[in-house]
């Protein structure tokens, strides 16, 4: 479980986020939008762990949690192979098990050509490949995603999207993913949580309801338009 | 983040040998117009170092430098680079450190030369302590820099991946510091090499410095000058044959692989 208690966050004594309350339990997805600058990469990485609330606390009980960033952050002197190695080897896990799920997740990616490549060498979206399969091969019970394919064109990004939730899906891992696009993020979630003056707004989707997806997006947009306009 | 990497121009080869040409004629010039006893021609030089291999004295003397050069600068560079990773990650640390490497950077080698003989007396403790100490600060702060530099995106990729203070010093740290900490080997090196010969001088009853001197004082200029070249061909060695391979060997990642 990952949970939130009267969390605050401050940069240079200005808010970013004021007494966040909120609670992700095994196998629940949210989903965080917000204007950029609204707090949604601080509440990833104080749920990682690399960033400590102000005030307030925040608990992580997962026991592997994997952050996807906005870019791909590979080691540049080590090989696609080892970039995915590394991590599994960090977890404690036996060579034989680090060598097989790191030729699995290369494989689900479709990066056997490029296993031995430097990180220099790949493209944009073959470096995200590789992040994800980095992420993925640590087989992690609560999955963050940082706008993690904001950079890619959107058929590569549908596609990547669409082996996330394919993975939460399977594995029951928790996922709490932001994201500018409110359209794509309701398809992969449960509940949209709008982050706005340092408060959460809640926006649940009705699961039963087939249009319920469809009106979320469309309010989040309005939101998000709303908010736009009111900012000088 | 740019990855990709644009290698610079490399240095060219056939100006160094012209430099280095140009050096030879300018100390043979000088040689002539000073005389055999002040200095001894290059080719004179050269003449005298088969001699000086042959004589009894040569091995000792030599192994005596190397193994001195070996230790002060092998144990000073390691205090400069773990205090160097140490203060990168610590501020406070950093900060009292600072007097310390100021201290060290700032007082001439001369006089911690004469203080050691007067702490250890003359011999190998008194060369290897001076080494070290002259050697700690350059490593450390080539290191701290190169610390301070690290990206701090990758820095948190290591924390969200939960790499220990080994694994982030092998895979994140390390590779890193390569391109500072190889610059400032290749200094410490040359660096070392100078100042066990100085102590040697000043207060050694072996090693190269020590038989520099006494060439010096029975007037025998081609030795010393033998001894001058052995010397520069050992830096030489140190730098193109050790140092300059293990950096290209480091730095493969920067060039386009195979695949």
């Amino acid at each position: 479980m990952l949970e939130f208690k009267q969390t605050r966050l401050l940069y240079a004594s200005r808010p970013v986020l004021e007494f966040v309350n909120l609670i992700v339990a095994p196998g629940e997805r949210y989903g965080l939008l917000g204007s950029s600058g609204a707090g949604k990469t601080s509440l990833l990485k104080m749920a990682a762990g690399i960033v400590l609330p102000t005030s307030g606390s925040c608990v992580n009980h997962y026991r592997r949690p994997a952050l996807l960033f906005q870019e791909p952050r590979l080691l540049p002197w080590r090989t696609v192979r080892q970039n995915i190695e590394i991590p599994l080897r960090a977890m404690g896990l036996s060579k034989s098990d680090v060598q097989r799920r790191t030729s699995e997740w290369i494989n689900r990616v479709e990066l056997m050509p490029a296993a031995d490549a430097w990180p220099g060498e790949l493209s944009g979206g073959m470096a995200q490949r590789a992040a994800l399969a980095r992420a993925f091969a640590l087989e992690p019970d609560l999955l963050l995603l940082d706008e993690p394919f904001s950079a890619l064109d959107p058929a590569l990004r549908a596609t990547l999207s669409e082996m996330c939730s394919d993975y939460v899906r399977k594995s029951g891992a928790a996922l709490v993913c932001s994201s500018h696009h409110p359209e794509e993020l309701v398809r992969m979630v449960d509940c949209c949580l709008l982050i706005s003056n340092g408060h959460i707004h809640r926006y649940d989707i009705n699961a039963e309801d087939p249009t319920s997806s469809a009106r979320t997006a469309h309010r989040l947009h309005q939101h998000l338009a709303d908010k736009q306009a009111h900012t000088p | 983040m740019s990855l990709t990497v644009t290698a610079p121009q490399r240095t060219s080869r056939w100006w160094s040998l012209a430099g280095g040409v140009i050096i030879l004629v300018a100390w043979h010039l000088a040689a002539k117009w000073m005389g055999p006893m002040m200095m001894a021609t290059p080719f004179e030089s050269l003449q005298a170092v088969p001699r000086l291999i042959a004589s009894g004295h040569f091995l000792e003397h030599a192994s005596a430098s190397l193994m001195r050069i070996a230790i002060g600068v092998s144990i000073g560079c390691t205090i400069g680079f773990a205090l160097g990773v140490l203060a990168g990650l610590s501020p406070q640390l950093r900060g009292l450190l600072e007097p310390l490497r100021w201290l060290l950077m700032a007082v001439p080698p001369v006089i911690v030369v004469v203080l050691a003989m007067l702490w250890f007396g003359l011999g190998s403790p008194m060369v290897i302590f001076m080494t070290i100490l002259m050697m700690v600060p350059g490593m450390y702060v080539n290191t701290v820099k190169g610390m301070l530099q690290i990206d701090p995106q990758l820095n948190e990729m290591t924390r969200v991946y939960r790499f220990g203070f080994w694994r982030r010093l092998r895979h994140l740290y390390l590779p890193a510091l390569t391109a500072p900490l190889t610059a400032a080997l290749v200094i410490a090196t040359a660096g070392g090499v100078r100042l066990v010969v100085m102590a040697e001088v000043l207060g050694a009853e072996s090693g190269a410095g020590y038989a520099l001197a006494n060439a010096r004082s029975t007037f025998d200029t081609a030795e010393l000058y033998a001894w001058v070249l052995l010397i520069l061909v050992l830096v030489a060695a140190l730098e193109f044959l050790l140092l300059q391979p293990l950096q290209r060997r480091l730095s493969k990642w920067k060039e386009p692989s195979h695949a």
